[in-house]
């Protein structure tokens, strides 16, 4: 008869051997995962701290445009008025980008939540597998120059601004304006 | 007569902001939705003069409605403005290969649009 003591213990030994892979495996995600939160975390925050900024701005311009309107005498009406009108309309627009930026941390904000699921399904999954990738693609969801340079800034705080390089400017220029 | 322009946003105070300063300007305005909704509108209304359109929509982007546009005789010619947030070279190079006469980065001056409108308006 053979003899199979020892292979209970062999048996025994390799599975405890996969199952400290597996939650190597495990812990090495929610690593990245924790990495790349706390990464994220000042970029989220500073990105939400423009958006306050910007609309604070744009109450105060508001406030600022609407109380001209209000003093201009009947001499220079006409043209203070179209003035301040403009300027209102383009302060206006702060609705729109705050909204887009507000947009963008909120799909930051889903994609933990779809990383966190996953992370909680096994780190094996591969649905894990690809929500883990999708967080650092944040960036990719930029579509303001602001935004890419927030993002910049926050994750190195030493980041520094492209020097201009000084050009004569025409008026499309200054207000962003290309012709094709 | 007045002209007609088409204003493509899905944001509706963007809508609001560039009718009202068109409509000063004395245009008629017929405002879309989304790409989609433009292309509807742009079959089944009259004729347009002029294009402002936003760049990210849902169902169909500024990109794929300029492409749409220009496949149609009536918008073969016509200018067409990309009103965005967007100021990425990469982007505006896309908007010009699908046939935009135009780019104006988000917020807008409405003098300046109006200036760059009379500008690329056929006399």
């Amino acid at each position: 008869m053979r003899d199979t003591r020892g292979l209970g213990r062999h048996t025994t030994a390799g599975s405890e051997a996969s199952e400290f892979i597996v939650l190597k495996a495990h812990q090495q995600a929610w690593e990245t995962f924790a990495a790349c939160a706390v990464s994220m975390i000042p970029v989220l925050k500073k990105q939400m701290e423009a958006v306050t900024q910007q609309t604070q701005r744009a109450a105060t311009d508001l406030m600022t445009h609407i109380s001209a309107l209000t003093l201009a005498d009947e001499t220079s009406r006409s043209t203070e008025t179209a003035a301040h009108l403009s300027q209102i309309v383009m302060t206006m627009q702060f609705q729109d980008i705050t909204q887009q930026k507000l947009e963008h941390v909120a799909q930051a904000l889903d994609q933990w939540d779809k990383h966190l699921q996953a992370l909680l399904k096994g780190p094996q999954d591969e649905n894990a597998k690809q929500e883990i990738a999708a967080l650092q693609r944040l960036e990719q969801s930029y579509t303001m120059e602001e935004e890419r340079r927030l993002h910049a800034t926050a994750l190195a705080p030493d980041y520094q601004e492209p020097v201009p390089i000084e050009t004569e400017q025409t008026e499309e220029d200054l207000n962003s304006v290309t012709l094709f | 007569m007045g002209k007609t322009a088409l204003v493509v946003d899905d944001s509706p105070t963007m809508r609001q902001m560039v009718a009202f300063t068109l409509t000063k300007a004395g245009f008629k305005v017929v405002e879309a939705e989304h790409g989609k909704d433009a292309v509807n509108k742009a079959s089944a209304g009259p004729k347009m003069d002029i294009v402002v359109t936003d760049l990210n929509m849902p169902e169909m982007d500024g990109i794929s409605l300029i492409k749409e546009l220009r496949k149609m005789a009536a918008f073969k010619f016509t200018p067409i403005l990309m009103l965005t947030t967007e100021s990425a070279i990469e982007k505006k190079q896309a908007g010009k290969e699908a046939g935009a006469t135009g780019w104006i980065v988000k917020p807008f001056n409405p003098e300046v649009m109006l200036k760059i409108i009379a500008k690329v308006l056929p006399a």
